[in-house]
C-alpha cells in the first residue's frame, strides 16, 4: 500500500461566487484501525488563506508548521500578507526541495486575494507540481468519488449559503465510500470580511 | 559448484513474460425502479491510451426480463456471456420456461466461482425485473460474490458514480427529504447527467452512453452521445 | 522470432480492404522482405496477421486444413467472416487460457450475409467488429487517420479506401521502423476476394534534408 494512504484523508476545495470552500474529513487512522476523529488536517495561514493537507499524518503536521515558518519570514521580511498565489509558490518550492525524498502530502490551498478578494483554489502533488482551477481541487484517498460528486454538483457563481451544501454533500456522501475517510467533517466558508466553520456529524463506519 | 563458462551461464533463458488480462475500461450502472430497471453503459473499448471501439456497448439482453452489464477484461467478458447464454439455453430446453432474474444472479455467481482461482476479471451488474415484476439489481465481484441493490454503479468510473446514485437515489446525508419512489424518466435523466460527469474525469469512460429499459413490455434501448476525447 | 508489424482494415460500400506490408522483422532486423501476412481464407472471408509470423503459419494451416474439410462436404456450406472471426476468437482466449498464446494480432474481413464485415482480435481473446481497424503501431498513427477518412467520406468506394490504406500505410512507413514499403491488399467485394500487390506507395523525401543534429 502506498505510504500517502497509510492514514486516509478527504480534502476539497470549490470556489463560489466571491467565496470559496475548503473542507476535510477529521480521521486519523493507520491502515484499517481508526485511532482519532479530531485530528487537523486544515491549517490557516492568514485571515483569508486555508491550506488542506492530506497524505501521511505525520508529514501533514511537519509540513504545516515548516510552511507557518516560511510564511511568518515571508511577512516579516516583506511586511505585507501573503497572496494565495504566493503561498502556492511556497508550497511548490519546500516540496520540491524534497523531489528525491518527498514528504507524502498532496496539498490543497483555498483563499481570496488579499486586495482583490478573487477566489482562488489550487493544488499540488506531493513533489510541488502546481494546479490551479477554476471550479474545484480535491486530494486524498477518496479523490476519485469527489471527482464524482463534484462534476455533478458543481456550477458557477454559487452563494456562500449554496457553497457550503454542495461541498458538504459532496464530503459526506464521498467519505461513505472510502473506508479510511470520514468519521466527521470540517467546513470553512470563506468570504471578504468572515469565515464560517462548521464541523458535520458523519457516519462513524 | 557447477562448472560455469562466462557469467551468466547459469541464467536459466528467460520467456517473454506473458500477462492474461487486460483492462478494457468501461463504466457500467443499474437502477431499480418498482416496475422497471435501468441499465446503462458507455459505448468506448479501451486498451492503455488508445482506443479500439467507439461503438461497444457493455449491456447484454439475456431475456426479456434481465439485461446484464459487463466491464474489466473483454476476453473475458465474451466468453462469460457465451457461458451465460449456453447455460441459459439450456434451462429452457430443460424446463421449457425462461429462466428468472434471480436464477440468472445465482447462476452467474456460480459460474463466476467456478474461476476462483482463475478469475474472469469481470464487473457484473444484472439489472432486470423478478418474479413479482418489481425491478431489481445484483451486483458482482469478480470471483461472484453477490447481492441484490436498488442501485449499483460498476466499472472504470465505478468510485465516481457510485457516491451520487446513494445521494440523489438513495437520498443519504440528505435531511428532511420525502422518499418518494423514482420515476423511469427521472432515474434514466439521472443516468445521463452521472456518465457526463464520468466522462469528464475518466479516460476510460466516453464516446457513447448505452441504455436498456427493461419493463413488463420487454427490453427498449437508447443510446446519447457523451465527449469523445 | 520473426514478427510482422501493423495491419489495417477498412470498410466500403460493398466490401472490405485488409492490408499489411510484406516484412519479417527479426528483432530491429529487417530480416525478411517478402513474407504475406495476409490471406485469401475462401470466397468471402480474408484474414490479416501481425505478430510472431510461425504462429501465423500455423493459424493459416489450421484455417487452409478447416477450408478444405468444409468444402469436401460438398453441403453448399461455407464459413463465413463472422464463424471464422468467432472460431478463431475462441481458438486465441483458449491459448491464451492455457498461458501459451498464439502471439498475434489478427483481422478478418468479408461479406457477412452481403454486408461488409470487419473485426479484430488480439492473444489474449480480446475481440470486436468495427467500421476501421489497425492494429500495433498502426493504433496509434493509421486508426485516426482511417476513422477521419471514413467519418468524412461514409460512402467510400474500393478506390477511396485503397487510396485512403495507401497514405495510413506511407505514414507507418515513415514512422514505425519495423515497417516497409512493400505490402498486399486483401479486398472482399460481391465479386469475390483478391489478393493484390506487393504494391509500394510513392514516397517524398524532400523534407529529409531539414533534419539536423539528429545523425
Amino acid at each position: 500500500m502506498s505510504i500517502l494512504s497509510y492514514n486516509g484523508s478527504a480534502i476539497v476545495a470549490m470556489a463560489g461566487k466571491d467565496c470559496v470552500a475548503i473542507a476535510a474529513d477529521r480521521r486519523f487512522g493507520i491502515q484499517g484501525q481508526t485511532v482519532a476523529l479530531d485530528f487537523q488536517k486544515i491549517y490557516e495561514y492568514g485571515p483569508n488563506l486555508y491550506m488542506g493537507l492530506p497524505g501521511l499524518a505525520t508529514d501533514v503536521q511537519t509540513v504545516a508548521q515548516r510552511l507557518k515558518f516560511r510564511v511568518n519570514m515571508y511577512e516579516l521580511r516583506e511586511n505585507r500578507k501573503m497572496k494565495p498565489q504566493t503561498m502556492l509558490s511556497v508550497v511548490s518550492n519546500l516540496l520540491y526541495e524534497r523531489r528525491f525524498g518527498p514528504y507524502f502530502v498532496e496539498p490543497v490551498i483555498a483563499g481570496l486575494d488579499p486586495k482583490t478578494s478573487k477566489p482562488f483554489i489550487a493544488s499540488l502533488d506531493l513533489i510541488g507540481c502546481p494546479m490551479i482551477t477554476e471550479d474545484f481541487v480535491i486530494n486524498g484517498t477518496c479523490a476519485e468519488q469527489l471527482y464524482g460528486m463534484c462534476e455533478a454538483l458543481w456550477e458557477p457563481d454559487m452563494s456562500p449559503d449554496v457553497l457550503f451544501e454542495k461541498v458538504s454533500q459532496a464530503m459526506m456522501s464521498s467519505c461513505d465510500r472510502d473506508a479510511i475517510s470520514g468519521w466527521g467533517v470540517v467546513v470553512h466558508i470563506i468570504e471578504k470580511d468572515k469565515v464560517t466553520t462548521r464541523t458535520l456529524k458523519a457516519r462513524m463506519d | 559448484m557447477i562448472p560455469t563458462f562466462g557469467q551468466n551461464a547459469t541464467a536459466t533463458p528467460k520467456q517473454a513474460h506473458f500477462n492474461p488480462y487486460s483492462f478494457n475500461g468501461g463504466s457500467i450502472m443499474a437502477i431499480a425502479g418498482d416496475d422497471f430497471a435501468v441499465v446503462a453503459s458507455d459505448t468506448r473499448l479501451s486498451e492503455g491510451f488508445s482506443i479500439h471501439s467507439r461503438n461497444a456497448p457493455k449491456t447484454y439482453k439475456l431475456t426479456d426480463k434481465t439485461v446484464l452489464a459487463s466491464a474489466g477484461f473483454h476476453g473475458d467478458v465474451l466468453t462469460e456471456i457465451k457461458v451465460l447464454e449456453a447455460r441459459l439455453k439450456m434451462y429452457e430446453h430443460e424446463h421449457g420456461k425462461k429462466m428468472s432474474s434471480q436464477a440468472i444472479a445465482a447462476m452467474l455467481a456460480t459460474i463466476l466461482y467456478h474461476k476462483r482461482f482463475f478469475p474472469y476479471y469481470v464487473y457484473n451488474i444484472i439489472g432486470g425485473l423478478d418474479e413479482e415484476g418489481k425491478g431489481c439489481v445484483y451486483s458482482y465481484d469478480p470471483v461472484g460474490s453477490y447481492e441484490r441493490e436498488v442501485y449499483r454503479a460498476g466499472g472504470s468510473a465505478g468510485p465516481l458514480l457510485q457516491p451520487l446514485l446513494d445521494n440523489q437515489i438513495g437520498f443519504k446525508n440528505q435531511q428532511g427529504v420525502e422518499k418518494v419512489s423514482l420515476s423511469k424518466d427521472k432515474a434514466i435523466k439521472l443516468i445521463k447527467d452521472i456518465f457526463i460527469s464520468a466522462a469528464e474525469r475518466d479516460i476510460y469512460t466516453g464516446d457513447s452512453l448505452h441504455l436498456k429499459v427493461v419493463t413488463k413490455e420487454g427490453v427498449s434501448e437508447e443510446t446519447f452521445p457523451l465527449r469523445r476525447d | 522470432m520473426v514478427t510482422g508489424t501493423s495491419v489495417l482494415g477498412v470498410k466500403f460500400d460493398g466490401g472490405i480492404i485488409i492490408a499489411a506490408d510484406t516484412l519479417g522483422s527479426y528483432g530491429s532486423l529487417a530480416r525478411f522482405r517478402d513474407c504475406p501476412r495476409v490471406m485469401k481464407v475462401n470466397e468471402c472471408s480474408v484474414l490479416g496477421a501481425g505478430g510472431d509470423y510461425a504462429d501465423y503459419q500455423h493459424l493459416k494451416a489450421m484455417i487452409e486444413q478447416k477450408v478444405l474439410d468444409e468444402d469436401n462436404l460438398n453441403d453448399g456450406f461455407n464459413y463465413t467472416p463472422k464463424s471464422l472471426f468467432n472460431w478463431l476468437t475462441r481458438i486465441m482466449y483458449h491459448k491464451r487460457s492455457n498461458f501459451n498464446p498464439l502471439w498475434n494480432t489478427l483481422v478478418i474481413g468479408g461479406l457477412q450475409d452481403g454486408e461488409p464485415y470487419l473485426g479484430y482480435i488480439d492473444k489474449l481473446g480480446v475481440a470486436y467488429t468495427n467500421d476501421t481497424v489497425a492494429t500495433g503501431f498502426g493504433s496509434y498513427l493509421a486508426a485516426p487517420m482511417l476513422r477521419d477518412g471514413l467519418e468524412k467520406n461514409p460512402k467510400m468506394t474500393e478506390a477511396d479506401a485503397k487510396q485512403l490504406i495507401d497514405r495510413a500505410l506511407r505514414v507507418l512507413f515513415y514512422r514505425d521502423a519495423r515497417s516497409w514499403n512493400r505490402y498486399q491488399l486483401a479486398i472482399v467485394t460481391k465479386d469475390g476476394v483478391r489478393i493484390e500487390g506487393p504494391l509500394s506507395s510513392k514516397t517524398d523525401w524532400s523534407v529529409a534534408h531539414v533534419a539536423k543534429g539528429i545523425q
